[in-house]
C-alpha cells in the first residue's frame, strides 16, 4: 500500500489526515496524484497543481520525506510502501 | 531649523530625555531618511551616529529608537511596521527588534516618524502622546503590572482609543531577552530590547494620533498598491495558506523534511510534531485568524484554551515558539506551549530564546551538568509542566530563573559547557537546523544581530521554493543568494511594510511604493542599495563594539556534529565552504571587514 498524507489547506479542505492506496506497477507522482483525485471526487488537486499540471510555486511534494524536486518531479516512481506527503504552498517566519 | 519638504514622512521625529525629563520635536535629517529610508535604517543611522558602540547597553548612555517607515500606515500591502533599535545586552550587538500591530500606524497617525529616547528616568515612568500633545507621566502605579494589565490602565486613564506599547515584569527585571509588546499580543520581541526600556524606567508608550500621512503622488501611489493587493490575494501563500493556518504550517514541513530542531538540536525529528502542528492548532485552540492594520494576509493565531488543562486567551503560538517551547524542549503538549506563550506575551519575553534556554538547561540536566537541587525541580526533555513553570520563573527572575533570565549562552557557560547553547553571537537559533538547510546556517553565522532567520529567509527558496527551488544540501550560489535574502529585507523591515508581503511582492513593488508615497525616485537598483548600506552600517558597529568576524561561526554541534536521525541524517554545516564566498559577495577583505572601497561606494564614510 502507498501511504498518502495530507497536510495544511488539504488536510482542511478534505477533512482527513491521510489515506492509503494500493501500489500500482510503474507509476509515478504524477499519476498517482490523478488517481488520488479520481477515488476522493472532493476536487484537492488545484491547491498542489496548476493548469498545466505542474506543481504550483510553493507547492511541496515529499516521498519518504524527500522533495520530489530534488528527485525526478512528478515523474519520481512510486514504490509499495512509499509514504508521500502533500503539502499546498504555505509559509512561516 | 532645517527643512524636510519630501512626503510619505512626516519629516518629525520625537527626542525624550528621560533623565531631564523633556520631550521635544527634532525636523529629520532628508538625506538620511532618503539613503536609509525609515525603520531599521534610519533608526540605526540615527543610533549609530549618537551612541559609541562600547556603550554599556544598561546605562543611561545607550539610546532606545523607535522607528516607523514612511510607508507605515499607509494601505495597500501589510503597512503595519516598526522597528526598535539599540544596542542589544544579550548578544552586545546592534538590536533592531520588528513588530506590527496598530501602535506603529498610530504613531505616524500622531504625526511622528521615529522616538528618541535617551538617559534614564528617576522613577517609572511612561510617555503619551496625543498628536502633538507630549508629556512624560509616572508610571509607579504600573510597575509590576503584566502587559495586558498595563495596557487596560492605560487605556483608562489617558484614552480609550490609544495605541500602546509596553514591557512587563520581565523588562522592568532586565531580563536579557525581554521584549516591547504593542497592542497586548505583538512582540518586537528578539535581543532583549525591553530590558534596555526597563532600564530607563520606561514603562510604555500610550499614543493617540487623529492625522494621517502625506502621500506625493496619490494616484500612483493607488496604482501601486491595487497592483500589490492584487498580487498579495493572488499569491496562495500570502493569499490562502497563511491566513488559514499561520505560520505554524510549517512544524509539519519542517519536520517531514527531517529539520525540525529537536530536544536542543540533538534530533532532527519529532515525534511529537503532528501534536504542536498547525493543522492541530486550527482544530484545537484556534478562535480566527487575525491582521495588523491594513493587512490582507492577518498570520496572526488568536487562540484560547478552554477546555484544556491550562486556561488562558490570548495569541499564538507562532512556528518559532511551536519549536522553541515545544520540539527544541521536547514538549508535545500543544496546551503547555501555547499557556507558556501567553506568559511570554504578558511578562514581555522572547519565545524563541526562553524556550531555547529552558531546551539548554534540559540538556545540562540531562548531562548531569547542573542538579535538580540547583534547579529546584526535576527535568528533562518532555517535561511540559516544568518547561511552563520555568518560563514563569525567568520572567520573574525567580529562583533558577534568574540564571536562564541571562539567555542560553550565559545559562550554560555558568555550567562549563558554553557548546550547548545553540546560537550565534549569544542569539539563540529560531526554528530551522542550519545543517540540513546550508543557506540559512550561512544567514544565522553572518545576521548582524545573532542567529535570527528573518534577517536573511533563505527558507524561502531553500525549502518553500521561492522565487525558486534550491537545493537545501547544496552550497553552490548560497553565498549569494544569503546577501540579496540580507539586503532586500534591510529594507523591507525600513518600509514599514511586513516582510511576509515579499512571499508576493518584489523590489519593483517596494520602489513603486516608496516613490509614489514620498515623491524622492526609487529603482529596484537603489533598493537594494539602501539595503547593503543598512547592513554594513550594521557591520561596522557590530566591529567597533568588539564583536568581531570570529564570531561569524555556528555552534560546534552544528560544525562537527551530524545529524542524528532522519532524511538528513549525517549532514554537519558547510559553513566553512561558504562564509569566505559571502565575504567576497560583499566586497569584504578576505577576514570578514568591510573595506574603505565598498564603504565609500556605499556612502558609509
Amino acid at each position: 500500500m502507498i501511504k498518502i498524507q495530507f497536510y495544511s489547506l488539504i488536510r482542511l479542505l478534505l477533512k482527513q489526515e491521510k489515506l492509503e492506496l494500493p501500489a500500482h506497477d510503474n507509476e509515478n507522482v504524477g499519476q498517482l496524484l490523478q488517481r488520488l483525485q479520481q477515488q476522493i471526487k472532493t476536487p484537492f488537486l488545484h491547491k498542489l497543481l496548476d493548469e498545466d499540471g505542474e506543481p504550483i510555486l510553493g507547492t511541496i511534494i515529499m516521498v519518504n520525506r524527500r522533495n520530489i524536486h530534488h528527485l525526478e518531479k512528478l515523474a519520481t516512481p512510486i514504490q509499495d510502501s512509499d509514504v508521500v506527503a502533500l503539502f499546498p504552498p504555505g509559509a512561516g517566519g | 531649523m532645517s527643512r524636510f519638504d519630501l512626503k510619505g514622512w512626516h519629516g518629525k521625529l520625537l527626542r525624550v530625555d528621560l533623565t531631564a525629563g523633556t520631550c521635544t520635536d527634532e525636523v529629520l535629517n532628508e538625506q538620511w531618511a532618503k539613503e536609509f529610508l525609515g525603520g531599521r535604517g534610519l533608526g540605526t543611522k540615527y543610533f549609530t551616529e549618537e551612541v559609541a558602540a562600547d556603550v554599556d547597553p544598561f546605562s543611561a548612555e545607550n539610546k532606545l529608537i523607535l522607528a516607523t517607515g514612511p510607508l507605515t500606515g499607509t494601505y495597500g500591502a501589510a503597512n503595519g511596521r516598526y522597528m526598535v533599535i539599540t544596542k542589544s545586552p544579550l548578544t552586545g550587538t546592534i538590536a533592531s527588534s520588528n513588530s506590527g500591530g496598530y501602535f506603529p500606524c498610530e504613531l505616524r497617525y500622531a504625526g511622528y516618524d521615529m522616538v528618541i529616547f535617551e538617559g534614564k528616568a528617576e522613577y517609572p515612568s511612561y510617555l503619551q502622546i496625543h498628536n502633538n500633545k507630549v508629556q512624560l507621566v509616572g508610571a509607579v502605579h504600573l510597575w509590576g503590572k503584566s502587559t495586558n494589565e498595563t495596557e487596560d490602565q492605560i487605556l483608562a486613564e489617558f484614552h480609550g482609543d490609544a495605541k500602546i506599547a509596553c514591557i512587563g515584569p520581565a523588562g522592568e527585571n532586565l531580563v536579557s531577552f525581554a521584549a516591547i509588546i504593542n497592542d497586548k499580543h505583538r512582540a518586537a520581541g528578539r535581543t532583549g530590547i525591553g530590558a534596555v526600556m526597563g532600564s530607563k524606567n520606561l514603562k510604555a508608550i500610550a499614543v493617540r494620533g487623529t492625522g494621517g500621512v502625506k502621500i506625493a503622488d496619490p494616484a500612483a501611489y493607488r496604482e501601486a498598491a491595487l497592483e500589490a493587493y492584487g498580487m498579495l490575494k493572488q499569491n496562495p501563500v500570502s493569499g490562502q495558506g497563511l491566513p488559514a493556518l499561520g505560520t505554524p504550517v510549517l512544524v509539519n514541513v519542517i519536520n517531514q523534511m527531517g529539520a525540525l530542531p529537536t530536544r536542543n538540536f540533538q534530533n532532527d525529528t519529532f515525534d511529537g510534531a503532528e501534536a504542536i502542528s498547525g493543522e492541530t492548532l486550527a482544530s484545537t485552540y484556534l478562535k480566527r485568524n487575525k491582521g495588523c492594520m491594513g493587512c490582507i494576509i492577518g498570520c496572526g493565531r488568536v487562540t484560547g484554551l478552554a477546555g484544556a488543562r491550562f486556561s488562558g486567551d490570548g495569541e499564538g503560538p507562532e512556528y518559532e515558539t511551536l519549536f522553541s517551547l515545544g520540539s527544541a524542549c521536547g514538549v508535545d503538549d500543544l496546551a503547555a506551549i501555547t499557556k507558556a506563550n501567553y506568559i511570554c506575551n504578558e511578562y514581555g519575553m522572547d519565545t524563541i530564546t526562553v524556550g531555547a534556554t529552558v531546551a539548554c538547561a534540559m540538556e545540562l540536566a540531562e548531562k548531569g551538568l547542573v542538579s535538580e537541587a540547583e534547579i529546584g525541580m526535576p527535568l528533562s526533555f518532555g517535561d511540559a509542566d516544568a518547561m511552563v513553570k520555568l518560563v514563569e520563573m525567568a520572567g520573574k527572575r525567580e529562583g533558577f530563573g534568574e540564571k536562564l533570565a541571562m539567555g542560553s549562552y550565559r545559562l550554560a557557560d555558568s555550567f562549563g559547557a558554553p557548546e550547548l547553547s545553540m546560537s550565534v553571537k549569544k542569539l539563540e537559533f529560531p526554528a530551522y537546523d542550519g545543517r540540513g538547510i546550508q543557506g540559512i546556517g550561512l544567514n544565522y553565522a553572518t545576521s548582524n544581530r545573532g542567529a535570527c532567520h528573518v534577517r536573511g529567509y533563505m527558507i524561502s527558496p531553500e525549502v518553500l521554493g521561492l522565487p525558486e527551488k534550491l537545493d537545501p544540501q547544496a552550497t553552490q550560489d548560497k553565498a549569494v543568494w544569503t546577501k540579496i535574502f540580507q539586503d532586500f529585507t534591510a529594507t523591507v523591515d525600513s518600509s514599514g511594510v511586513c516582510l511576509f508581503t515579499t512571499f508576493a511582492i518584489g523590489a519593483p513593488q517596494f520602489a513603486n511604493f516608496c516613490t509614489a508615497a514620498t515623491g524622492a525616485e526609487f529603482t529596484e537598483e537603489t533598493i537594494m542599495e539602501i539595503g547593503e548600506r543598512i547592513y554594513n552600517m550594521e557591520r561596522v558597529f557590530n566591529l567597533k563594539a568588539g564583536v568581531d568576524p570570529s564570531q561569524d561561526t555556528l555552534p560546534k554541534r552544528l560544525l562537527e556534529e551530524p545529524i542524528s536521525d532522519g532524511p538528513l541524517k549525517g549532514e554537519v554545516s558547510k559553513l566553512g565552504q561558504m562564509l569566505p564566498e559571502y565575504y567576497q559577495e560583499r566586497g569584504w577583505s578576505a577576514e570578514g571587514i568591510p573595506t574603505n572601497e565598498r564603504l565609500q561606494t556605499l556612502g558609509l564614510t
